[in-house]
This record gives structure tokens, C-alpha cells and sequence, in this order.
């Protein structure tokens, strides 16, 4: 029931609020990653988004119309309204002036903090509540380093740099850190941003019944390689997610302790490198965090980026193929 | 050397070296060889024309509130210059690098800026505006307004707010001279730990970035608390609370946020500090160190400052719409009451900054309802502007449409506002440019709110008012400018564009990036417009001149007295006997009434030890920058010996005799009686004619002061 | 008529002072030095919430926590030394009230002695943490620890200075608005270093002991 209201809600809202936008694009497909989500979450976070938008739109529009029109009536020399030199209190309006916006924020509350439970990252109803029975959820731990996302599949026991892959009808639940400085791990078309901190575990999940590939991005800014630091999630059916876990599985490397090392050093992702580990050594994530803790730093060397060709063709030298 | 350096260190140099010069740099060295021949093109003006001891005796060691004021925002407009060629640069980068196939220039494999360089750029851009560019406006402005609207010479401490100016200037310097020696901050305006420690950022950068902002925050409080002191103390008789102008309280609400939080700003880069100078492990990821109370302690700071910005912008609008609408404004007490509540609520807010680091629902609900809150008492102020137009006769002149197009922006900014308050949409638009777009229209409120009170108040403190086709001119450039920025910005959001880019990833949104180039270059068109406004208005400055009552609706004290204003304000200080004080006697007929005699009065003495202690803090910032001990301890001694210095000298003030005063009025009233008919010259200010009494016009010393009154006058 | 209605006369309204009005002086002084010290307030408030930030078992990293060094005495001590320099400077403050010139100076002197001892005693006790390897650099708790004790003794140093040319200006001023007016505000200032120094012992010293 509830579901239904908001189904029309946004279907008939979206189109109708946001139609002059949608008009310039024509048929160049949605580049509007916010108004087109392909999962649960970022579908929620839309449904907010629009029902606030109608309510303080509606006010800040006839606000700016009353505006409009006191600027045309008042007009001096015009003598199309009435000069009244010392009107400047009214009861009645000032129960309008502080009743309007006190009724929208209170209406508002109440929507906000719902939504904030609804897409709690660490707990999302939205998901957790309709979770199926028996469909496992996938796993994944996300370790961001200096330019690169490591995702590990612990249910696999397997790793993959740069490109996220899930399947769909599944609800999928992050745990995230860094190695190095602090960035933001987004995917516009399925979820929300939750931030990824060094020495530090944050959650996130997800929900899609859509195949396809959406971007993935770094949007915090962690350092010269933040904008290269980008990676396609690929959401696949069940079976084809099951091929394509076999496949990683079959890849000649592996990432242990000492490896990670090497691989965590900066590194400007400008190829979009893609990389499978088919095996990564258990407690990598926990092992991380630790070392982190523990006051490991994997610093970058002063100025790396003064001379950004130089320094492609020395990381492109330097490092792996 | 206190901790670990990458890069050399030596004891008589810190960690300067000639390597730290950009000279090879393309964009850099040809600029730094223009600002080189600027200066001295400058300079020799200065020296040809003669006006050093003008120069020294009349601006920069002043301590009159309107001229500290005038430089105040002599600064802003500079530094506003500035931040706007950042912002140029930032755009140009992101209109260029787009795509893989994107070419590259000067090391850079896409645009012409290199990430670090970009990074740079963009923290800079950011600071600037902030708190170089919008702060000393609206200082400035705070400064020339308020004493005059509360009935009062001058500022409580003069003396004070000479040595905030200088701070601010010398902060201003840092952050400059960081273009030409070593580098700047490339991790953002506001600082993301742990990125801005030793080994994420071996340069100097974050140390300019440190002290910049450590020395603009010294500078606003002393002038927040010398505001304050102002409000609570100087009141001319019959000012009651009830009667203070309503930009009186708004510059109240204010500072009593400047006051209570740039404390936290301190102690944030304080501690930033603490790490980068003596390793200690405040925001450090490991050894116990904690990154999320940087952010927690940065954004207690950052928001109240967001609100210290635009109060004085909400109470600038709120002194333009009843005069240009011919009647009072509407629901004063609840404007007041507005404005205080916005103050109070801007305290327990700051998480909103960061819903996305994972905070529980629990604390993140509470914050969204508290940001929320905040859209009570601001909608309640663009509620009573519109019905302050409500029934009036409005006047579109320049300054109207500033303030007008200052409301727009509000409702748009305040409408974004309203949906980044709700963690679920935040976490979709957070760090997008989604969030750059509301807040440029929010900050846009502010830089349209000042120029509204550049055009309004010019006439007062210069004596002739702007002209009004190139101020119409000008306003019509920028809104197009905005527009052409600014909507596609919001629907780069909408496409899930993240901030901060130097290399934009998706072609799709090239278009949009270029017409935000576009409007870049018109944005520059009303930069120039603004240039042939104030030559175009100097060159006519006969034509315009005003009297005291400028633009003949106005309403609030300071247009009792004589534009220009003279320098001891009012010769003998008003009794006030209503809220709109000026409309109140012009509607009674008695605004033409003037004192019937004269008394002594006391005025405090110009003093150079203002710039002087001004440009040591430059240099223990300069010195701490780049880690020249020797010279940091050398400051500190002589800033001390100065201070100490200044307090056994005291300034005994002088008196100006009732004749001098008599004298001197005689000659304002009979210069107004004059305006429009001929050239009537007194005094030898820099546009001769329209320049009042200035201090060293005054005959040399009739009377020394009987006792010694410190650093307060009498009247 | 486009003013808010006045409850005052037109005709026979006052227009212009009559050159009554004066402001006080020392009271705008004050105030505003009290403002000043509102803001160091909140400095202080800052540093102490990143102090209970970084004060949890995990901030000192394993390694020593202030259990391990602090004396609750020596601490005492220090505190009982401010406190009397406080009381000195009251009865410098009292000597005021009577002009009385050398009681103001002696009592000034008194405090300055005392607060010196204070100061000592802390930098005694730094040199003596140094000795045994802890500095701001040993983890996140003693960073929070050391820079909120020491930004406390900065603020007595710079105190103590003031008080010095106070005893100058004193001496060779007399008292003029001026002098009395700092004499007032650094009377202030010093009540409001101990007053601060209340919580150091308390939240720092104790409790930090105790747990
Ligand atoms: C109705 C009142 C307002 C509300 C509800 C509001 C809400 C918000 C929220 C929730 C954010 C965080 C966005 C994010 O990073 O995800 C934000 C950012 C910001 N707001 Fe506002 N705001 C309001 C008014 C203002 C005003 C008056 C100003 C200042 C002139 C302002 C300036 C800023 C700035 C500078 C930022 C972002 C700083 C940065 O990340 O670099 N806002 N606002
Ligand atoms: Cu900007
Ligand atoms: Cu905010």
C-alpha cells in the first residue's frame, strides 16, 4: 500500500518536476545518474529526494511568485497598489511567516529521520527487512588505498582491484577502510556515499534488481590519483556472477600480507588497470586495520605529481607490466 | 628541526631554498614578473605624485573606523579578485581535461594543471573567498556602519581594530606571497585528515594553509569582540535596544558567533600543527591518534563561520529593501528574533558536514533535525522582505536589484540547503558539486548583498554615489554570469559529478562544463564592468555628489550626518527618539535641525604601531612556514617588546576645540548647500572636492588633553 | 509619515546631546576583555574535548597513560602555588582601593613569585617525562595530554610577564585609568588561568591518575 503511494509518487513526480531537465537530454540516454537508480538504497535516497523537493519547492516557488508580484504591484510611479508608509506589523501574517516554514521542517523532520534509518548504511531496512529468507548475501571488503579500491571476496577467498562485480536479487554488505588518507566510496546508480577512513571500519550495503555496469568513484578528494580512482560495478545474474567467480578464481595471482604491501604503495590508476587475485590470505581487511593502528603509513614522495608525464612514464617503469 | 623532514633543513634558511621558487613554472613566473612590475609601477605613482606622507599619515596609520573600514574592504575586493582567477583556473581545468582523449599541457597528461597544482588552486580558491575575500568585506563594512548607526565616534578600541586590519592584511600577504615562495595546500579549503600530515603532504603548503587561517582568525576575533564592545557600550543617548538599526543586530549576531567559534579553528590547526611541527598524533590514522575529531572540531568552527558571513549579508538586505521601498521594515523584533535564533542554532549543527562517515542513525537524525531548524528563522526573514516590499513604492535602482537578486539566490540556496539536510539524499549529492552549487548560492547571497551596500553606502562614506548604468550594467553580467555557472553545476550534481576533479573522467558531461566556461568569461565581462564603474563614477563625482540624507528615503542614523562623514562622525551626538531615526525627523520636518552649540571633544591619536606589529605577525607566520626558528623567536620578542611599548606610551587622545568643530561643520553644511551648483574645495583628500575634513587638515595641536583617558574619547 | 510611531514629541524632542553623556571607560574595557576571555574560554573547551577524545585506553597506544607518571602532590603543590598567587594578587587589588602603591607592588610581586614557582614546577616535571622517553610523540593520548597542560603554562608565562610591566607601569605611572584598567584585566585574566588550572587537576591530573 505504502509502496504503491510511493511508487506513483515518484513515477508521476519525476517526470513532472523534473521534465524540463529531462527534455534537454532528449533521447542521449539518462546521464542523470541521481534520477535514474538501478538498486534499493539509491531508489530510496530518490523518493526523499523528491518528496522534499515538492515541499520546499512549492513554498520557495510561491515565494518567489509573491515576490514577483509585490515587485510588479508596488512598482513606484506604476499606482497599481496601495502606499501605505507605516504598515509594518500584522499579526495574522507573522503567524504565517513563522507557521509555514514551522509546519514544512516539522513535515520534513519526520520524513528525514525515517529515510535516515531506511538507508542507515549499517543497517538498512530497506534491505534487511525485505531480505529473502534464504538468499545468502554476498559479502564484500572494500580497502581503498593511494589510488586504487581493493575488493575482497572473503566467501570466495578471492580479491579483485578496480572492478566491483555482484550479483543482483542479492542484498551485498560492505565493510570498508583505507590505507593511506581518507576518501568516499560512491557508486551513484546503486548507493550513497559512505566515507573510507585509515585505521577504521565503516559499512555500507546494497540491493539491485538490475543488470548492468554503473561507475564507481572515489568522491573525496585523496591525493593527485583521486580522479583516476574510479571502477565499474558490474550488477550480473546469479549464474553468470557464478562464472565470473570462477574465472577470478583461475587467475595465476594471488595477494598475501607481504604482497599487499607492494600493491598498496601510490599508484595512479590512469589505465584503469583491472586486476583478479584468485586467492588473498585470510584476515587481510582485520590485518590492515591493524598495521594501520599500528602507525604504518605508505607515504608519497614529495612533489610526485610536480611533472605529471614524468611521472607516468616512472610509475609505468617502475611498476608492474 | 623538531621532526623528520623530506627535503633539506638548515639552521639560518629553515627549509627555504632557491629550488622552492617557481621560476620555471609557465603560469607562475610570468605572473610573479606582472606583479613585480605592478608594484613598482604602484610605488612610483606614490613617489611621483608625492603621497607617501599622505599615504602614511591618513590610511595606514589611521585608527578611524571608516577608513580602517574602506581598507577592510579594499583587501576583500582584492582578494575577491584574486579567489575569482582561481576560480577561472579551476573551471578552464575542468572544461580542458575531459576525457582520455583530452590533451595536456605543461606536465600535465590532461588540461594544463597538474593534480598538485590543481589541488592547490582549488584549497586556495576556497580559503580566500572565504575567509579573505567575504570576511574582510563584510568586516569592513561592519566597521564603517556601525558606529555611525549606533551614534558613536568610533570604534571601542581603536587602536584594536587598526591591529585586526593589519592581521587580516598580513594573512592575506602569506596566502599570496605562498603563489611565488614553495607552494600551497592542496587538500581543500577546510582540511582532510589524515591527508594533511608529514607524509601525504611533505611540502609547505598546509603550513601556509595553517598559519593563513591562524592569523585570520586572530584578526576577526579581535574585531569581533571591538564590534561587540561597540554595540553593548557606545550606544548615543536614547538608543535603546529597541531602536538599534537592524544591520546593528544582525553585525551583533555575528560576532557573538565570530567570538565563540573561531576558538575551535584555533585549536583545530593548532593541532594540525602540533603533529606537522613536533609529531605528536592527534589526526593521525595510527599510535592513537584520531582523524574524525579534526572534521568534528574543523566544521564546530565551519558552520557557525558560514552563518558569520551571511548574518551581516541578511542585515545589509535588511537595511536596502525599506529604503528603497519607502517604508519601515516589516516585523522588525521578529528579524531580530530571526537573526538570534539563527546564531544560536548554528552552533548544533556541524555534523551535517559529514553525515557520510558513519555516524549512527541515530545521531545523524538528530543533526538533520537541527539543520532543518535553521530553515525556520531564514525563511522568516525572506517572508519579511517580501512584505516589507508589500505595500510600498519600490524603487529598482542598482542597489535594489543587488539586494533582489541576493533574495533569489537565498531561496534557491535555501532550497538546497533543505535537501543536503536530509541524510537520505545527502548521501547522494554529498561532495558532489552538487553541494559546490549551494553553497556558491549562498556565498553568491553575500557577494550580491555587498555589492547592493557598495552602491548603498558608497554616498556616504565618499560623498557621490556610484554610477547607476554601470552598476545596472554590472549586476546584469554577474546574474548571467551566475546563471550560465551555477544551473549547470546543479545538473552536473543531478549527474552524480563528484567535487574536485582535475581530470573528468565522463565525456558526457563536457557540455555542461563548457558553458560553465562560458559563463566564467562573462563573469569576467562584469569584473570589467565593474573597473568602468568606479572610473566612470570617479571621473563624474561632481555630478553625483549627495548630501547627508544620500538617496532622500533613507532611514537609519548614519544619514543624519554629513557624506562624506567626517571624521569625528557627529559633531555633537545625537539624542535619539525613534527606531528609524532619519525617517522619524524627516518626517517630522526637523531633519534640517542642527546643534545650536558645540563642546570639545576627544579623539584618539593615529598610530603606527598597528601595521608595524601587522607586519611581524606576517613575518612569524612567514617564519613558521618555513621552519626558520632563529627568525620566528626574533619575531615573537619584537611583537612582544612592541606591544609592551605601546602599553607605557598610551595615546592621551587629543581634543578638537568647539571653534575648530564650529569651523569645520560650517564648511560641510555650506559644501552641501552647494551640490549640483560648482567645484567647492576644503580639505586635500585624494578626490580634493568631495573629500571632508581629513585628520592632518586640522591646525596643529591647539590644546593638549587635560588627564590621560587611555584608549577611550569622550565626548 | 513613514516611521514606526514614537512615543516622543516632535516639537519638543531632545535632538542633540547636551554634552552629558559620557561612557565609561574602564567598564567598556572590561567588557571587552571579558569577551577575550570568553574566547579563550572556548579555546580552552576545545582543547579539553580533544583531550576526552583522545584520553581512551586504545588513544595511549599501549603505551604510558598518566597513571603511570602523575603525582597527585606535585601536582598539588603546583596547584596550591597558583592558587595562593591568585590570593596574592587579591590583596595587591585590595592595597588598590586605597592607593596605596607599595601594597599594590608587593602583592603583584607576591603572585609573580608564586606563579613563577608554578611555572617551574611544570617545566620540572616536562624535562622529567622527557627523561623517561615521553613526549608528544609517544601516541595520541600524550599529544592531547602535554599540549593542553602546556598551552595552560603558556598562558601563565605570558601572564607572568604582564604582571612585571604591570609592577613597571605601577611604579613609574601611578595610577592612571590606564594603569588601573590593566591592572583590572589582568586580574581577570590571572582568575581565570587558575580557574582553568581547576580542571587541568581535575580532568588531567586526577583523573587521569585514578584511571
Ligand atoms: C537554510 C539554511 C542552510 C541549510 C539547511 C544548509 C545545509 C547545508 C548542508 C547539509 C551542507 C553539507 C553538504 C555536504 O557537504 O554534504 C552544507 C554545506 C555548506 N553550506 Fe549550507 N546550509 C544552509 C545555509 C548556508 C549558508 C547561509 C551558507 C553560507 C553562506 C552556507 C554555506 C555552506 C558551505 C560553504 C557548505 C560546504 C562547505 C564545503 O563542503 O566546502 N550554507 N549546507
Ligand atoms: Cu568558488
Ligand atoms: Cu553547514
Amino acid at each position: 500500500m505504502q509502496v504503491k503511494w510511493r511508487n506513483n509518487l515518484k513515477n508521476g513526480w519525476r517526470y513532472a518536476a523534473l521534465a524540463p531537465i529531462l527534455l534537454l537530454n532528449g533521447c542521449a540516454g539518462n546521464p542523470y545518474w541521481i534520477f535514474n537508480p538501478k538498486g534499493l538504497m539509491a531508489d530510496t535516497d530518490l523518493f526523499y529526494l523528491i518528496l522534499d523537493v515538492v515541499i520546499m519547492g512549492s513554498i520557495v516557488g510561491l515565494t518567489a511568485l509573491l515576490v514577483i508580484w509585490f515587485m510588479w504591484r508596488y512598482q513606484k510611479g506604476k499606482n497599481r497598489g496601495k502606499y501605505d508608509p507605516t504598515w509594518s506589523h500584522s499579526n495574522t501574517i507573522e503567524v504565517f511567516v513563522w507557521g509555514i516554514p514551522i509546519i514544512a521542517v516539522g513535515f520534513l523532520s519526520w520524513f528525514a529521520v525515517k529515510g535516515t534509518f531506511e538507508i542507515n548504511p549499517y543497517n538498512p531496512t530497506v534491505i534487511t527487512n525485505h531480505m529473502k529468507p534464504n538468499g545468502d548475501p554476498v559479502e564484500v571488503d572494500v580497502i581503498a588505498t593511494d589510488w586504487q579500491w581493493l575488493f575482497v571476496y572473503p566467501q570466495y577467498h578471492m580479491a579483485v582491484a578496480n572492478e566491483l562485480v555482484l550479483p543482483t536479487h542479492t542484498p551485498v554488505f560492505f565493510r570498508l577502510t583505507s590505507t593511506a588518507v581518507t576518501t568516499t566510496f560512491f557508486i551513484p546508480q546503486l548507493v550513497g556515499m559512505i566515507d573510507v577512513m585509515p585505521g577504521m571500519r565503516t559499512k555500507n550495503a546494497l540491493e539491485s534488481n538490475n543488470m548492468g555496469e554503473y561507475q564507481g568513484i572515489a568522491s573525496d578528494y585523496a591525493g593527485a590519483g583521486t580522479s583516476w580512482m574510479t571502477f565499474k560495478t558490474k550488477m550480473l545474474s546469479s549464474a553468470d556472477f557464478g562464472q565470473w567467480v570462477q574465472k577470478v578464481q583461475q587467475s595465476p595471482t594471488s595477494m598475501t600480507y607481504t604482497s599487499f604491501n607492494h600493491y598498496a604503495e601510490p599508484y595512479i590508476n590512469v589505465h584503469h588497470k583491472v586486476a583478479y587475485f584468485s586467492s588473498v590470505q585470510n584476515g587481510l581487511f582485520d590485518h590492515v586495520i591493524d598495521e594501520v593502528m599500528n602507525g604504518k603509513t605508505w607515504s608519497i614522495p614529495p612533489m610526485m605529481t610536480e611533472n605529471m608525464v614524468a611521472y607516468m612514464q616512472k610509475q609505468d617503469a617502475e611498476h608492474r607490466d | 628541526m623538531l621532526v623528520d623532514l623530506a627535503g633539506g633543513w638548515n639552521p639560518m634558511l629553515g627549509r627555504l631554498a632557491w629550488s622552492q621558487i617557481p621560476y620555471d613554472n609557465p603560469i607562475l613566473a610570468p605572473l610573479f614578473v606582472a606583479v613585480v612590475i605592478g608594484t613598482i609601477i604602484i610605488l612610483g605613482l606614490i613617489t611621483y605624485y608625492g603621497k607617501w606622507t599622505y599615504l602614511w599619515k591618513e590610511w595606514l596609520t589611521t585608527v578611524d573606523h571608516k577608513k580602517l573600514g574602506v581598507m577592510y574592504i579594499i583587501l576583500g575586493l582584492v582578494m575577491l579578485f584574486r579567489g575569482f582567477i582561481d576560480g577561472l583556473m579551476i573551471r578552464t581545468q575542468q572544461a580542458w581535461a575531459v576525457g582520455t582523449h583530452s590533451s595536456g599541457v605543461f606536465g600535465a597528461t590532461h588540461g594544463y594543471l597538474t593534480p598538485f597544482h590543481f589541488g592547490q588552486v582549488y584549497s586556495a580558491h576556497g580559503l580566500i573567498m572565504i575567509l579573505l575575500a567575504a570576511t574582510p568585506l563584510l568586516v569592513g563594512f561592519m566597521n564603517i556602519i556601525v558606529p555611525i548607526q549606533i551614534g558613536a565616534r568610533d570604534m571601542a578600541y581603536p587602536y584594536l581594530n587598526a591591529l585586526g586590519l593589519w592581521i587580516t592584511a598580513a594573512a592575506g600577504a602569506l596566502i599570496m606571497i605562498s603563489l611565488f615562495v614553495g607552494d600551497f595546500a592542496h587538500n581543500g579549503w577546510f582540511g582532510y585528515a589524515p591527508i594533511f600530515e608529514l607524509q601525504y603532504s611533505p611540502g609547505v603548503g598546509v603550513d601556509y594553509w595553517i598559519w593563513t587561517m591562524e592569523l585570520v582568525a586572530l584578526g576577526t576575533t579581535l574585531g569581533g569582540i571591538n564590534i561587540l564592545a561597540t554595540i553593548i557600550k557606545m550606544r548615543a543617548p536614547g538608543m535603546s535596544w529597541g531602536r538599534l538599526p537592524i544591520f546593528v543586530w544582525a553585525s551583533l549576531s555575528a560576532n557573538v558567533i565570530a567570538l565563540t567559534s573561531f576558538p575551535a579553528l584555533q585549536v583545530a590547526l593548532g593541532l594540525v600543527a602540533a603533529d606537522r611541527y613536533l609529531g605528536a598524533h592527534f589526526f593521525t590514522a595510527g599510535l592513537g591518534g584520531n582523524l574524525m575529531l579534526y572534521t568534528n572540531l574543523f566544521w564546530i568552527w565551519g558552520h557557525p563561520e558560514v552563518y558569520f558571513v551571511i548574518l551581516p549579508a541578511f542585515g545589509m538586505m535588511s537595511e536596502i529593501f525599506p529604503t528603497f521601498s519607502e517604508k519601515p521594515l516589516f516585523g522588525y523584533i521578529t528579524m531580530v528574533l530571526a537573526s538570534l535564533a539563527i546564531a544560536g542554532v548554528s552552533w548544533l549543527v556541524w555534523l551535517h558536514h559529514f553525515f557520510t562517515m558513519g555516524a549512527g542513525p541515530y545521531v545523524n537524525s538528530a543533526f538533520s533535525v537541527a539543520t532543518m531548524l535553521v530553515g525556520i528563522p531564514t525563511g522568516v526573514k525572506v517572508f519579511n522582505w517580501a512584505f516589507t516590499m508589500y505595500r510600498g513604492r519600490l524603487t529598482f535602482n542598482a542597489a535594489m536589484l543587488w539586494a533582489i537578486g541576493a533574495l533569489f539566490l537565498l531561496l534557491i540556496g535555501g532550497l538546497t540547503g533543505m535537501m543536503l539536510a536530509v541524510p537520505a539524499i545527502n548521501y547522494m549529492v554529498h561532495n558532489s558539486v552538487f553541494v559546490v552549487a549551494h553553497f556558491h548560492s549562498m556565498l553568491l547571497v553575500i557577494v550580491y548583498a555587498i555589492f547592493a551596500s557598495v552602491i548603498y553606502w558608497f554616498p556616504k562614506v565618499f560623498g557621490f554615489k556610484l554610477d547607476e548604468f554601470w552598476a545596472k550594467t554590472m549586476f546584469w553580467l554577474f546574474s548571467a554570469g551566475t546563471t550560465l555557472v551555477f544551473v549547470p553545476m546543479y545538473m552536473l550534481g543531478f549527474m552524480g559529478m563528484t567535487r574536485r576533479l582535475d581530470y573528468v573522467f565522463n565525456t558526457a558531461w563536457h557540455p555542461y562544463l563548457l558553458v560553465m566556461e562560458f559563463g566564467i568569461v562573462v563573469y569576467m565581462i562584469s569584473v570589467l564592468a565593474f573597473f568602468a564603474l568606479l572610473y566612470v563614477s570617479i571621473r563624474d563625482h561632481a555630478k553625483n555628489r549627495v548630501g547627508a540624507d544620500a538617496w532622500g528615503t533613507s532611514r537609519s542614523l548614519e544619514w543624519l550626518t554629513h557624506s562624506p562623514v567626517p571624521f569625528y562622525n557627529f559633531a555633537v551626538l545625537p539624542h535619539i527618539s525613534a527606531r528609524d531615526e532619519v525617517a522619524w525627523r524627516r518626517d517630522n520636518g526637523i531633519d534640517h535641525v542642527q546643534p545650536d552649540h558645540y563642546e570639545d571633544i576627544h579623539m584618539p591619536n593615529n598610530t603606527g604601531v598597528a601595521i608595524i606589529l601587522g607586519g611581524l605577525t606576517f613575518v612569524l607566520g612567514f617564519a613558521l612556514v618555513w621552519r626558520i626558528w632563529w627568525l620566528c623567536i626574533l619575531s615573537l620578542l619584537a611583537i612582544m617588546a612592541l606591544v609592551i611599548y605601546r602599553s607605557f606610551k598610551g595615546d592621551p587622545g587629543y581634543i578638537i576645540t568647539a571653534a575648530e568643530l564650529e569651523e569645520m561643520e560650517k564648511d560641510a553644511m555650506c559644501r552641501e548647500a552647494q551640490i549640483g551648483k560648482q567645484h567647492y574645495r576644503v580639505g586635500g583628500g585624494v578626490l580634493g572636492d568631495a573629500i571632508a575634513y581629513e585628520r592632518s587638515d586640522l591646525p596643529p595641536l591647539a590644546s593638549q588633553p587635560g588627564s590621560s583617558v587611555g584608549l577611550g574619547h569622550r565626548s | 509619515m513613514s516611521s514606526p510611531a514614537s512615543n516622543v514629541d516632535p516639537k519638543t524632542a531632545e535632538l542633540w546631546d547636551k554634552g552629558h553623556y559620557q561612557y565609561d571607560v574602564i567598564a567598556t574595557r572590561t567588557l571587552g576583555y571579558f569577551m577575550y576571555l570568553l574566547s579563550d574560554g572556548m579555546l580552552f573547551a576545545t582543547l579539553f574535548a580533544a583531550y576526552g577524545v583522545l584520553s581512551y585506553q586504545h588513544s595511549y597506544f599501549g603505551g604510558p597513560t598518566p597513571a603511570d607518571f602523575v603525582k597527585p602532590w606535585y601536582t598539588f603543590v603546583q596547584t596550591m602555588a597558583l592558587f595562593l598567587s591568585v590570593l596574592a594578587y587579591g590583596f595587591g587589588m585590595n592595597a588598590l582601593k586605597n592607593k596605596n602603591k607599595s601594597g599594590v607592588i608587593s602583592g603583584l610581586l607576591a603572585a609573580f613569585v608564586l606563579g613563577v614557582l608554578f611555572l617551574m614546577l611544570d617545566i620540572h616535571d616536562m624535562t622529567h617525562l622527557a627523561s623517561l622517553g615521553i613526549g608528544v610523540a609517544t601516541s595520541g593520548g600524550m599529544s592531547a595530554f602535554i599540549v593542553l597542560t602546556q598551552v595552560h603554562a603558556t598562558h601563565i608565562f605570558f601572564g607572568l610577564i604582564w604582571i612585571l610591566v604591570m609592577m613597571a607601569q605601577v611604579m613609574t605611572k601611578g595610577f592612571t585609568t590606564d594603569v588601573v584598567g590593566r591592572l583590572l584585566t589582568l586580574r581577570m585574566f590571572w582568575h581565570l588561568q587558575a580557574i582553568i588550572w581547576v580542571f587541568v587537576y581535575v580532568f588531567v591530573y586526577l583523573w587521569g591518575y585514578m584511571s
